[in-house]
């Protein structure tokens, strides 16, 4: 949290109400959630916002984790995995048992399972920081997840357990059958989760974890026994990953193998990382340019995931504070009154960039095509262009552009470099 | 106080065959201003290290007010109330000033493990840490990171965080290590009104500090204390001299 | 009888490829402290380079070049990627590395495709060795088993018996001594994470035959190799070759006998329910040794994480 946000909170601290500022991000946040699917019309929107939401409480939990408490999961999806599990065993109690459970209360169910497992789990695990953790979350996500093909009574072997939402009992005139409800559902724990998970990080155990992840020695020398700071951070991250599940549940209606598996863990971790670990709202920039990029990007190109793992071991490194890190950075000018400076550079080197990003990505998808298309089918379009792949200059002009560009960036890098240490030279008055 | 604060009973120290910490009987009465002072290699840290718990003895054993602590972790002696400082600065970088100093409060005012407190709410915590930054004369410094701050300013951060959750011992570990003259005379000052009426351990290798400061000290080479008194006696001990120009002879070769 | 001998051989082989993986990993660990999740991906990349070489020149030539390249690449990774990243802290390393592994098996897909490569084992090792009552030992695993051996003794012999070698064993038990003695640790380091790297490429090369060559097997491989050395104890070769065998044994001798979990229930006087349909529990009565063989590392893992951290040689905790 920085330190402004501390001034302000002590303030609040000390009269005792909710300051305009502090809930206003929230109010927002309720608008925004509540207004999106009359800007995104259509199934395919409302499908891709659902994936979001389930994505960013997953990004969320997991950064209890990692940038909250230091530590590094390679296992994580099988909280979420298990908490989906559980959800859709109850989606068919309802349907085949009579089981009176409503819907909405479902990811919470699924959340109190990811929280029985984080706790067994973390019985052991955070015994120890660092790689050893690490290690032991790989291999008990690996163990579970291989345990997922022979455990067929809950996991449902290759084909995983499906279910029916609208099954069960209507809630106040839903029945849950139709996207945007579902949407609102989602939309609704994703706020109550969201805002659970920031005033976590509030509280004394929630502040002790970032001491603790800063710092163990002297974190023990407060009073607080890192072993079971850690162990609380992983319940509670567990407890989250569990709702996570169960909207995935609802919105899916069918859970896999590949709920559980390493795949899943990485990307969650990629995730996380990409949006930014030391911000609350790093995972959620995250999460929404990874689901955007898996969708939306996925239709335009077959080696979207080749930009996705360029993009992430750029961010780590030459940003290892995120996206979220590159607006931040942006705050010190802001408050100096400087951030003007910035402008020029940027705008002189906006078009080259976007020529250097474009031409790059036309000689990866030229060479591509040639490689692997077709046998006879020579003929590509890119940026609604068609042309031979085959062909000398079209790779030729991509490459000239791609080299160009970049050349005339590496020119403007000084005065781009000279703005930034003007921008961020002088004193924020206190 | 009657009853000795700290009591070192025979303390042994062992890593592999290296005997680091040789027999050790030391008592610290309660509200004394202890120094151990001793040359480099001597064993100043392994012997802090042993009294907070960081690490076990060998043998013979370490007794906080009466109960042995031999075997406790570093969080349960911490809770008996003896705190310590860090001989690397350690703050936390990432955090403003003011939460440093909040975060060494949580325990001891009763919120625990709590998940059902914010920390911004509590009039009382964030009253009872304002008072303390006032102590160390950081108030002005309260919202800056507290990476940013100047060495002394982090020594002195470091301090309040040691004594915020007032514990009766505390232990500093060269607290003035790195200062200029006048940060040094700082520091010490600090030290002498944070520590009023409880009992203070401080390892250090500034002379003038330890006899500044110290009602008592004890002289700490190759793993055993050679003499534990009064500064006065102390400087006047040939033993104690000899020690240190011994050393001093031997780093020569 | 004759099977066991057999599996004996089979788990030698294994053992001993997971070893060329491990022992590399366990270099890069000891010296530079970076787990290097993307070790198995250079593995990879040695079947892939392998193959492409095979297209033009045969198997031959591949043996040499194909762990030389991957070594190079290594190399110019640490230099200009793995240093940079270094100064930010483990976290954000490990990181690295594993989005590096991402980034490689998407290259590998881009300029391969996703279907398994033709690499095949050289024509003049395609016969039987021998057999054993039955059942045939091909050559080629006698050759595999003869390069690893080989580079295990190469290994020993630079480590012991040369300076270089002198300085890494300190390393692997006292980096920062090593540092302050005035060693150039940077070109050390990359000539440590290069040899390391070839030597997964190497392992590539004469695995890739055998296991296939396709996108997904640095993933099959990979987690394996990270509970070996696990097990074995981080910054341990001797260990790392011990969890190599033990794993190697323990994987072939579960995939070839097909105990199931009912005859052992039987055998210490549980009756089978005659209806298992819909018994919760049914999946525990149609456990086969073979289905348990994948998780039984994982499972070693985790209780050797939990009882002895340190791994079973290991000489330091991380």
């Amino acid at each position: 949290m920085s330190a402004l946000g501390d001034a302000e909170a002590a303030r609040r601290g000390k009269t005792g109400g909710l300051s305009l500022s502090a809930a206003a991000p929230w109010l927002i946040a309720i608008v925004l959630l509540a207004g999106l699917p009359f800007v995104f019309t259509g199934g395919a929107a409302l499908t891709v916002m659902n994936q979001m939401a389930i994505t960013i409480i997953f990004a969320l939990a997991y950064n209890m984790l990692l940038g909250q408490g230091g530590m590094l999961s390679f296992g994580h999806a099988v909280y979420m995995g298990l908490g989906g599990f559980f959800c859709v065993h109850l989606m068919n109690m309802v349907e085949y048992d009579g089981l009176l459970l409503p819907l909405p209360l479902l990811p919470l169910f699924g959340g109190l399972f990811g929280l029985l497992f984080a706790f067994i789990i973390g019985s052991f695990s955070t015994r120890r920081a660092g790689t050893v953790f690490a290690m032991i979350s790989l291999g008990v996500g690996e163990l579970i997840a291989s345990l997922s093909i022979i455990v067929v009574a809950f996991f449902g072997g290759e084909e995983g357990v499906s279910g029916d939402r609208t099954m069960g009992p209507v809630v106040a005139g839903f029945d849950f059958a139709s996207q945007k409800e579902v949407y609102y559902l989602t939309a609704a724990w994703l706020f109550v989760s969201a805002l659970a998970m920031f005033l976590y990080s509030r509280t004394p155990v929630g502040r002790i974890a970032n001491a603790v992840r800063d710092n163990e020695e002297r974190a023990e020398f407060l009073g607080y026994s890192q072993r079971y700071v850690r162990w609380i951070s992983f319940c509670a991250s567990g407890f989250f990953a569990g709702i996570a599940g169960g909207l995935f549940a609802i919105n899916f209606e069918i859970l896999t193998e590949e709920n559980l598996n390493l795949a899943t863990s990485g990307s969650i971790l990629l995730i996380t990382f990409l949006g930014g670990v030391g911000f609350f709202l790093g995972p959620v920039i995250g999460a929404v340019v990874f689901t955007l990029l898996q969708t939306v990007l996925s239709l335009y190109t077959e080696i979207w995931a080749l930009y996705v793992g360029l993009l992430f071991v750029l961010t780590v490194m030459f940003f290892p504070s995120g996206l979220a890190g590159v607006f931040a950075i942006h705050v010190r000018p802001w408050q100096l009154g400087k951030i003007g400076l910035l402008a020029s550079p940027y705008l002189k080197m906006f078009v080259p960039a976007l020529l250097f990003v474009f031409s790059a990505a036309a000689v990866l998808e030229i060479l591509f095509h040639a490689r692997h298309a077709a046998i006879g089918e020579e003929q590509m379009s890119l940026f609604g262009l068609t042309f031979n792949s085959h062909g000398v200059w079209p790779l030729t002009i991509a490459i000239i552009i791609c080299v160009a560009s970049y050349l005339i960036l590496k020119r403007l890098a000084p005065s781009l470099k000279e703005a930034w240490d003007e921008a961020n030279h002088g004193e924020v008055g206190r | 106080m009657s009853g000795a604060a700290i009591e070192l009973k025979a303390l042994r120290k062992n890593f592999g065959l290296a005997q680091i910490i040789r027999g050790v009987d030391l008592a610290i009465a309660g509200g004394e201003r202890h120094a151990i002072i001793g040359p480099n290699g001597a064993g100043k840290s392994t012997l802090f290290n042993l009294i907070t718990g960081k690490y076990h003895p060998t043998s013979g054993s370490v007794h906080l007010n009466g109960t042995d602590v031999s075997r406790l972790k570093p969080h349960e002696i911490n809770r008996m109330g003896l705190s310590r400082s860090f001989q690397i600065t350690n703050i936390f970088p990432k955090m403003s000033v003011f939460e440093n100093i909040r975060c060494g409060l949580l325990y001891t005012m009763g919120y625990k493990y709590s998940f059902w407190h914010l920390v911004d709410r509590q009039p009382k915590l964030t009253e009872r840490a304002e008072e303390i930054l006032e102590q160390i004369n950081l108030s002005d410094r309260r919202n800056l990171l507290a990476g940013v701050l100047t060495y002394a300013e982090q020594r002195a951060l470091e301090i309040g965080i040691t004594i915020a959750g007032g514990a009766d011992i505390v232990m500093l570990d060269e607290p003035t290590a790195g200062m200029s003259a006048s940060e040094t005379d700082y520091i010490v000052d600090l030290i002498r009104q944070v520590t009023d009426g409880k009992t203070l351990v401080i390892v250090e290798h500034d002379m003038g500090v330890v006899f500044n400061l110290a009602d008592r000290i004890s002289v700490l080479v190759y793993g055993e204390i050679i003499e534990s008194d009064t500064p006065e006696n102390v400087r006047a001990s040939q033993k104690v001299q000899e020690a240190y120009l011994g050393a001093a002879e031997e780093a020569d070769h | 009888m004759s099977l066991l001998a057999v599996n004996l051989l089979d788990g030698l082989v294994t053992g001993l490829l997971l070893f060329m993986l491990c022992s590399g990993l366990t270099l890069i660990f000891s010296m530079m402290g970076v787990l290097n999740f993307a070790h198995a991906s250079f593995y990879m990349l040695g079947a892939y380079f392998a193959y492409q070489i095979s297209t033009y020149v045969g198997f031959w030539p591949g043996l040499i070049i194909a762990p030389l390249a991957v070594g190079l690449a290594g190399a110019a990774i640490e230099r200009y990627g793995l240093r940079r990243v270094h100064q930010y802290g483990h976290v954000p390393e490990l990181i690295f590395t594993f989005g590096l592994a991402l980034l490689i098996e998407e290259l590998v897909q881009f300029f391969w495709g996703k279907s398994h490569m033709a690499y095949y084992e050289p024509e003049i090792l395609n016969f039987t060795a021998f057999s054993i009552a039955g059942n045939s030992f091909p050559a080629y695993k006698v050759f595999m088993i003869f390069v690893a051996i080989g580079i295990f003794l190469v290994l020993l012999y630079i480590l012991t018996r040369t300076r270089i070698g002198l300085i890494i064993q300190a390393a692997l038990s006292y980096p920062n001594t090593v540092q302050n003695l005035g060693h150039n640790v940077p070109l050390v380091f990359m000539g440590v994470f290069g040899v390391g790297t070839a030597m997964a490429g190497l392992a590539g090369v004469i695995a890739g035959p055998v296991l296939g060559t396709f996108p997904g097997m640095a993933v099959l491989l990979g987690s394996i190799v990270f509970v070996t050395i696990v097990i074995g104890g981080l910054g341990s070769l001797w260990g790392a070759l011990i969890a190599s065998l033990l794993i190697g044994w323990m994987q072939t001798f579960a995939a070839s006998y097909n105990v199931t979990m009912t005859d052992i229930l039987l055998a210490i006087g549980i009756d089978k329910p005659v209806d298992l349909s819909d018994n919760p529990l049914r999946d525990l009565w149609t456990l086969t040794l073979p289905q348990i063989g994948p998780i039984l590392p994982y499972l070693l893992m985790v209780l050797v994480l939990v009882i002895r951290p340190r791994g079973l040689l290991g000489k330091r905790e991380t």
